[in-house]
């Protein structure tokens, strides 16, 4: 009985860690946007986005239309992988879509 | 007991579901298409559906798969006679990929066969200009045009003036259903100008069965920033026979903008010849020597709605025809996990 309360205990406490952590995981941004460059700053670096997409992503398409920026990131990670994209394109492209 | 064990599994699992559907969303994506040809006066008429599915995992992996299904229908006759049809469905790439950094991703499963640039980049009907795909392209694609087996890709140089990428594979021989593959192993290398947004490459592939043959190809492509206009062209050869193609596109947004009733449209053109080379009943290829020339005008419909349409003429021994296509397309793109549009 005993060892059954142990591992119950165990068992909420792995549980009460993965949710801490997802809840903060979904906070970060919130917390690190003071951090973020404001936005005469993010001009030059969507411009630079636009340059990329179109520059890699653009030789064969446009940009999908009502791209939500949930979709962003596995459209763009396929993108890097097709297109053989750094990371730096990669972080520029998903900035210029979904800003 | 077991109930609470149940109960915690859930919430965690929530958890898990709650962060995936904040970061890593997978989608799925792909073409819808009508595609109606008539080829020396028979008309065959083509649905095909080729959805696309990407599972972004963390910050370095990736799984995507593609499928294309698709419903021929014709006459028994040819030109008259009751309309029979039959189904196909294949699996183009079903592939695990690992970034590594920017010079290398290694990629295994089943993926595209990276020769040339046709099959990776222009095949899916949403990116086509022309529906058809162009008469050479079974050299270097002499099974599936997909392999399974392993990649590895990247940049080896990315700078801001020049790009240096690469790919190596290596295929097995399967004959599982849907998953049909050869034995063979090559690779390819380009040179990228960004700034110019040109391309060069060649592309080799070794069969590693049968004749054991060799397959060489060159590729280059150019979208000058200065105007619309999409060149791209191919060549390539094997014992089975060598060609190219090259094809031309200019949409006409330079005079009001591509959101334009004018704007929307894209004149496009191509020519392709092809000399046969040693005969082979499974080459995919034309089986005299070949010309062909396409005229098309395409109209881009907003939401990612496409009208086609194209003449083409072919040239051969075995005698000339008229080739003329419609398509309509639609590119869909949806979250696989329900949530908010944000």
């Amino acid at each position: 009985m005993r060892k059954l309360l142990r591992v119950e205990i165990l068992l909420m406490g792995v549980v009460f860690f993965c949710l801490a952590s997802a809840q903060s995981r979904g906070q970060q941004p919130q917390s690190q946007s003071p951090k973020q460059p404001s936005a005469v700053h993010t001009a030059p670096s969507s411009s630079e986005g636009e340059k990329r997409f179109q520059a890699n992503c653009g030789r064969c398409h446009q940009a999908p239309q009502d791209l939500s920026p949930r979709e962003v990131k596995a459209v763009v990670r396929h993108m890097r992988v097709k297109a053989m994209l750094s990371a730096e394109d990669e972080q520029l492209i998903l900035k210029y879509l979904a800003p | 007991m077991l109930k609470k064990i149940s109960l915690l599994l859930l919430l965690a699992l929530s958890g898990a579901v709650k962060i995936s559907a904040q970061s890593d969303t997978p989608v799925i994506t792909g073409g819808l298409q009508y595609e109606s040809t008539t080829s020396g006066g028979v008309t065959t008429m083509q649905p095909v559906i080729e959805p696309v599915v990407l599972i972004p995992l963390g910050d370095h992996w990736l799984i995507e798969t593609r499928a294309t299904f698709d419903e021929f229908i014709f006459r028994e006759d040819g030109t008259s006679g009751p309309y029979h049809a039959q189904t196909f469905s294949t699996v183009d790439y079903l592939q695990l990929d690992y970034i590594v950094n920017s010079h290398l991703t290694v990629v295994v499963g089943r993926f595209l066969t990276p020769f040339g640039i046709y099959n990776e980049r222009l095949y899916p009907v949403w990116l086509r200009n022309f529906q058809d795909v162009p008469v050479i392209f079974p050299i270097g694609n002499l099974t599936t045009a997909s392999s399974d087996g392993a990649m590895i890709r990247g940049a080896l140089i990315s700078r801001k003036d020049v790009e240096v990428n690469y790919t190596a594979f290596f295929s097995t021989l399967s004959t599982v259903n849907r998953f049909e593959s050869g034995r063979a192993g090559g690779g390819r290398v380009g040179v990228f100008l960004p700034q110019k947004r040109l391309e060069v490459g060649v592309s080799y592939e070794k069969l590693l069965q049968d004749q054991r043959q060799n397959s060489v190809g060159a590729h280059f492509a150019w979208q000058p920033y200065s105007a619309p206009l999409d060149l791209k062209a191919e060549y390539a050869h094997s014992r089975n026979g060598q060609g190219y193609w090259a094809e031309a596109g200019y949409r006409f947004s330079q005079f009001r903008g591509e959101d334009s009733w004018l704007g929307r449209f894209q004149a496009i053109g191509r020519v392709q010849q092809f000399e046969k080379g040693t005969a082979s009943p499974i080459d995919g290829l034309p089986g005299a020597n070949t010309r062909q020339v396409d005229f098309g005008l395409n109209y881009y419909l907003p939401h990612n709605v496409r009208l086609n349409t194209s003449y083409g003429r072919q040239f051969s021994p075995l005698g000339n025809s008229n080739i003329w296509n419609f398509e309509v397309t639609y590119r869909f793109l949806f979250p696989l996990i329900p949530g908010g549009h944000n």
